[in-house]
């Protein structure tokens, strides 16, 4: 038993914020527990006032390197609800598979760079590169994959530049789209290699599990594992869907004294979203492979261990592939053509939702008849799992209180990062000394 | 098939200074004609895909925001074998970046150019806001025509 603990991971040293672990233990009672999150506010919603509808996806994207297409989608998607602006039955498609493509870059990434160190024991994946070249090379493939399908449907790898209000600036030709079929199916091997390497350290998953309310996208007609359309759902609400428009009454948001960040609740004190939450709402609507990628981890309907969301993230990965080569098909067999696209301001106000890799996100504007912005309402997912981390580090320190300050330092750190947060991407300067 | 040489804007635009890269690199856009054989590309805050953007380079080009101890809106070329990175990750988000840490990894993946030259540009204001500070932003020209002049040396070596 340890009767003294005090593990502050805190950095003082960043110019952008993240989160803070604050655990100390007197005599074996703990005084203190605490996930902090000092970010400086970066007003992104006052930056938008004044824009121009047709502006806002290209300066929102700019909030996340990791997230923009998502971002991008949200806020148009807010913005033609704003204005009543109808897509075409192709650009939806394309835009879809636009935002698996993020998907996949951000999912591959968290497995690769972020969990699978932490289940080789290494600090990071730098020194996994040495230790286990193919499998981070195996990674990286899918990385690019992902990568260049971005850049084939959203312009660029990052910021996307083809989203605008109404629809897509561009329609990629038939060659291209089924060469990326082809890719797709050509990384179906790559990520069953990803996930044959997971499995082999899957025992280094802790075993940890709390009950909590999962909240994610639903569509029912027809009934998708969706990440782009439908209502707000949770598991304890009976599977009704909440629309979008209604999202205020989902986050619930409040602010609380450890965390500049807002923090979020429904029907209970905290919840959860991200992939183990659209797996929990979700699982039976998934592609075949992606069944069986749940199957190959025992992953079932109703875990509530958060350790598994990156297991969730893998069998997504498998979904978002196969779905995505059965939605080419369906393009292709129709025919692509090419559509333009055109938009008048109007006075009017709108919410837009999509999935981010992390969980499900919220935009809402409201513009005056000029077509320009008076009012902005951006809500993250990873705020909305803030509350769910400090509820799941107050379950989880006192089952591991007898383990040695670095192994729970070790547990708490990984806690985090399963819940893969966007803490901060907002500056990413240099920060160097020069070698005399 | 990929042009020899990438020129690399990276950066928040939304961040004040912390964008000088990607502002930089946009107006640098305008000479791409006279450089058929470079690619001009803002980044953004990217992170990761930088690596997929070098591979297959013989030369990459990085134009950032560096904190280097300089005066505001100072501008510097190093390679990154000249400095040592003090940024300090927590490795809690995806979020987090280090280009030296990417190029260290490229390096180690066999995916790195043989030369990377990185032009560094220290802040003055590293605030939320779509504007540059007025110490950088006077001499965005200077940094855009420094670049330029580095690139044209490219295209007359044989």
């Amino acid at each position: 038993m340890h009767n003294d603990m005090n593990i502050n991971v805190h950095h003082i040293t960043r110019v952008e914020g993240h989160g803070n672990i604050v655990v100390n233990v007197t005599n074996g009672r703990i005084e203190k527990l605490q996930w902090q999150v000092p970010e400086a506010p970066r007003f992104f919603e006052a930056m938008v006032r004044g824009q121009s509808y047709e502006d806002i996806q290209t300066i929102v994207s700019r909030i996340c390197g990791i997230c923009s297409i998502t971002h991008s989608l949200a806020a148009t998607k807010a913005v033609e609800s704003a204005l009543g602006l109808k897509v075409s039955e192709q650009a939806d498609k394309l835009r879809i598979l636009m935002h698996y493509s993020e998907q996949l870059q951000s999912h591959t990434l968290h497995i690769g760079y972020l969990a699978a160190p932490d289940f080789f024991g290494a600090p990071s994946v730098v020194p996994l590169v040495s230790r286990a070249i193919d499998v981070v090379k195996t990674i990286v493939r899918a990385h690019r994959v992902a990568n260049e399908w971005s850049d084939l449907l959203a312009g660029r790898t990052t910021h996307p530049v083809t989203l605008i209000p109404g629809g897509l600036t561009r329609t990629p030709a038939e060659k291209q789209l089924r060469q990326l079929q082809k890719t797709l199916k050509d990384t179906i091997p790559d990520l069953k290699v990803i996930a044959d390497v997971v499995l082999s350290v899957a025992g280094n998953i802790p075993k940890f599990e709390r009950q909590t309310e999962y909240v994610s996208l639903k569509q029912t007609n027809p009934p998708t594992y969706t990440f782009y359309h439908g209502g707000i759902t949770s598991d304890d609400n009976g599977g009704k869907v909440v629309p979008i428009e209604k999202w205020h009454n989902v986050a619930n948001e409040y602010i609380v004294e450890q965390s500049t960040a807002k923090w979020a609740k429904w029907h209970r004190d905290s919840y959860a979203v991200g992939a183990l939450a659209r797996f929990n709402n979700n699982s039976e609507l998934l592609s075949p492979m992606g069944k069986e990628a749940a199957k190959m981890f025992d992953l079932k309907k109703g875990c509530c261990n958060p350790f598994m969301n990156t297991v969730a993230q893998l069998v997504e990965c498998f979904h978002i592939v196969e779905t995505s080569i059965t939605m080419i098909d369906e393009l292709l067999t129709k025919g692509l053509k090419a559509e333009k696209v055109t938009s008048s301001p109007k006075a009017g106000k709108g919410a837009g939702c999509v999935e981010a890799p992390r969980g499900i996100l919220f935009h809402e504007y409201e513009f005056d008849k000029k077509g320009n912005c008076i009012a902005a309402d951006i809500c993250i997912p990873t705020n909305q799992n803030h509350a769910n981390i400090q509820k799941d580090f107050e379950k989880l320190v006192p089952e591991i209180i007898n383990e040695s300050e670095d192994s729970v330092r070790l547990k708490l750190e990984m806690l985090v990062r399963s819940y893969d947060p966007c803490i901060s991407c907002s500056t990413h300067m240099l920060n160097v000394e020069f070698v005399k | 098939m990929k042009k020899a040489v990438i020129v690399i804007g990276l950066g928040n635009t939304l961040m004040s200074d912390e964008g000088v890269g990607v502002r930089v690199v946009q107006k640098l856009l305008d000479f791409a004609d006279s450089f058929p054989q470079i690619n001009f590309v803002d980044a953004g805050t990217g992170g990761m895909s930088i690596l997929h953007l070098i591979d297959e380079r013989d030369k990459a080009f990085f134009i950032d925001c560096a904190k280097m101890g300089k005066e505001p809106g100072d501008i510097k070329k190093f390679t990154p074998q000249e400095i040592k990175s003090i940024k300090a990750l927590s490795h809690q988000s995806l979020h987090e970046v280090d280009l030296i840490k990417i190029i260290n990894m490229a390096d180690k993946l066999g995916q790195c150019p043989a030369e990377i030259i990185i032009f560094g540009i220290e802040p003055q204001s590293v605030k939320p806001g779509c504007e540059l500070s007025k110490t950088v932003s006077d001499r965005l020209d200077e940094y855009v025509n420094t670049i330029h002049k580095e690139l044209l040396k490219i295209i007359s070596s044989p």
